[in-house]
């Protein structure tokens, strides 16, 4: 490089400062922390305040009368200890497992069956598939109205199926009776996350090259031994995530409990997220809510790294 | 008992309106390396294909080892193939690769492992066996592809254009190893390619195929020295066959070709006079001699030299291209003048293409 030219470049360099930010955005790194920074702020301004807030409400004494302070009684883990020795604690954490597990098992067996039935080549596979969107779209409100219905106990469509088919005597009142209550809110909720699980493992199912295939069937394996050594293998990065995702939003899952049971009959329904929210908002013991709420985030926080992790091994392939 | 480890009676593959192969009836003797051969599209992976069963042949008899494999699923075959994108199991360590056939079967594990290390030993992957295949190079995932297929001792090899994933060295190195393999194994192989070159160094015998239909087969020089058709003349040897339109001379014993001049070529036999044909001269057999003498004289268009060999196209419609070992003097815009041997001069049916 002419050595003359250095100070020119430098004293360009120096120039106006405004002009040098301008500059930088344009075509510098300006350009690069700007798009950083924009989603940066809003992801802290309407998720990570909240958050700490919540965080911070549960280890706090929360009345109406300083209900618009940052600054509270320090109330240690009263909160969490009053939460645990509620008497329907128990019955909130039973229904809970039942929820999730049943959400989740449900949703993955039947979506990775469906998937695995789509992915085979005949007339109209991407059709039919595209028409099971239809649960994603609807809101959750909605679908539970209509599984309000379905699951009705004297006019419900469930009974009616249930008894020509000879699998019941009598009507089951799943939304009434407390050894079914909570099953009704899961069904609907295997209904509204099937769709979302079935198109991420078809999405997986069709990464996995078809050679693969051959060449095992030329191996020897039959359909299920192909299944077992080629699929669930190639699969375990996308199988990771649709589970992590399914525990995430089967926690996040709220429209469909004021729409079928409202937590009852005697809080036989009721799951973590709505007790959290009848907490705070029926009951206005926002401290005892954000202290659920926590405890929920705990769980959601593990689910993320797995699915973190389960991604990761995915773009090493 | 007899000697065909592969026959294939009246095969005929449709999809929907589509007709892939028309009527391949072919044997395959017990120890023979078989190129399928032919522009893409031709049919010879769709008749590969059928072999391992993973598609199903709509017509025929496909016999594999004597017995007929017409409706048995690909696993019962009996069959091992290498593709041509390898295809390895991405989540097996190269030892788990080449083990799986075995697993499957049943095969204790120090017995599958001793396998896998003595099928390492000859293709030289030992070092590898640990190894993932997205941790190997080229070659290496070729040759577990091969190693994979060894371990079984299948009735046959079927090769799905293995090498065209390879860089050029790579690919001549390996096309030795290969036929080497396949030598020490007393194996049967079906190889497909696109690539002649690969189908003649190769083969014991070549299948030259062109939309769904075997051309020709035989052994790769018999395809050289006596093509059937236009077709294969044109496709085996390089560079190409030159065509040039011509027609028998009145006394039966030459071609005139349709060039200035009407240079007349003797074919050392009789035909019928005023036969419209097309001729056929292998770059190879033309030779350069005296301009003055010579019956075929031609302007030379470009002159490329490799060194060891030289390429002489002349200026002329349609083009002659001479290949000679060494060096010219030649020049552009010069003449050059020609002399072939009379059984050199292939003549070709201009309506059926077929040898005459």
């Amino acid at each position: 490089m002419d050595i003359s030219e250095a100070p020119a470049v430098n004293s360009r360099r120096r120039g106006n400062p405004v002009s040098r930010i301008l500059s930088s955005i344009r075509d510098g790194n300006g350009f690069d922390i700007l798009l950083v920074a924009a989603p940066l702020v809003f992801l802290v301004l309407l998720a990570g305040l909240p958050l700490i807030y919540n965080v911070l409400m549960s280890f706090q004494q929360v009345d109406m009368f300083t209900l618009g302070a940052w600054i509270r009684p320090f109330a240690g883990f009263d909160n969490y200890i009053s939460v645990i020795s509620q008497p329907e604690f128990p019955l909130v954490v039973r229904n809970t497992i039942i929820f999730v597990v049943g959400s989740m098992a449900g949703q993955f067996v039947l979506g990775f069956a469906l998937a695995l039935f789509f992915a085979q080549n005949f007339p109209g596979a991407a059709t039919i598939r595209g028409l099971f969107l239809v649960s994603w779209v609807m809101p959750g409100l909605v679908v539970g109205a209509i599984w309000s219905w379905i699951l009705a106990g004297d006019f419900g469509v469930l009974n009616a199926i249930l008894r020509s088919l000879g699998l019941i005597e009598a009507a089951i009142f799943w939304k009434s009776d407390p050894n079914f209550s909570i099953w009704a809110v899961t069904i609907a909720n295997i209904w509204l996350g099937l769709a979302f699980n079935m198109l991420l493992l078809s999405v997986g199912l069709a990464a996995i090259p078809k050679e693969l295939y051959e060449a095992a069937a030329l191996d020897g394996a039959n359909a299920w031994k192909r299944f077992l050594t080629i699929t669930l293998p190639m699969m375990r990065p996308t199988i990771g995530a649709v589970l992590s995702l399914g525990l995430i939003g089967t926690l996040q899952q709220f429209d469909l409990f004021p729409a079928i049971t409202e937590g009852g009959p005697a809080n036989s329904s009721t799951v973590a997220q709505y007790w959290a929210w009848q907490m705070s908002f029926t009951l206005y013991d926002f401290a005892r809510g954000a202290t659920i709420s926590v405890m929920m985030f705990v769980l959601v926080l593990f689910a993320s790294i797995l699915y973190v992790r389960s991604t990761r091994s995915e773009v090493r392939g | 008992m007899s000697n065909v480890q592969i026959e294939l009676t009246g095969v005929d593959k449709h999809y929907g309106q589509f007709h892939a192969l028309k009527d391949i009836n072919l044997s395959i003797e017990k120890g023979t390396f078989v190129a399928l051969v032919g522009p893409s599209g031709c049919g010879k992976s769709t008749l590969l294909r059928s072999l391992a069963g993973l598609e199903t042949i709509t017509g025929g008899t496909m016999k594999i080892a004597g017995e007929v494999m017409n409706d048995v699923p690909p696993r019962k075959r009996d069959v091992a193939m290498v593709f041509q994108s390898y295809a390895l199991y991405p989540h097996m360590r190269v030892a788990e690769n080449l083990t799986y056939s075995l697993r499957l079967k049943g095969t204790p594990k120090e017995q599958a492992l001793a396998a896998a290390e003595e099928v390492a030993r000859t293709t030289g992957l030992s070092h590898l066996l640990g190894r993932f295949p997205r941790e190997l190079s080229g070659g290496q995932r070729q040759r577990v592809a091969m190693g994979r297929a060894i371990i079984r001792h299948p009735k046959a090899f079927l090769f799905d254009e293995p090498l065209s994933n390879l860089d050029a060295a790579l690919r001549v190195h390996m096309r030795k190893e290969i036929r080497a393999l396949h030598d020490r194994l007393g194996a049967t192989s079906v190889y497909v390619t696109h690539d002649q070159v690969e189908a003649m160094t190769m083969a014991d015998r070549v299948v030259v195929m062109r939309d769904g239909v075997i051309e020709q087969e035989g052994a790769p020089l018999e395809l050289y020295d006596k093509p059937a058709s236009r077709f294969v003349a044109g496709f085996i040897g390089s560079p190409a066959m030159n065509f040039v339109p011509a027609m028998i001379s009145e006394d039966g014993q030459a071609v005139l070709l349709d060039l200035p001049d009407a240079p007349r070529l003797p074919i050392g036999r009789a035909l019928e006079p005023g036969r419209r044909v097309s001729a056929g001269l292998r770059p190879e057999h033309l030779t350069v001699t005296n301009a003055e003498t010579a019956a075929l004289r031609l302007p030379v268009g470009v002159v490329e030299s490799t060194g060891s060999m030289t390429y002489i196209s002349s200026g002329t419609d349609p083009e002659i291209t001479v290949v000679i070992h060494g060096r010219s003097p030649l020049s552009a815009g010069e003449v050059m003048g020609l002399t072939i041997a009379p059984e050199n001069v292939h003549l070709f049916d201009v309506e059926s293409e077929r040898v005459i």
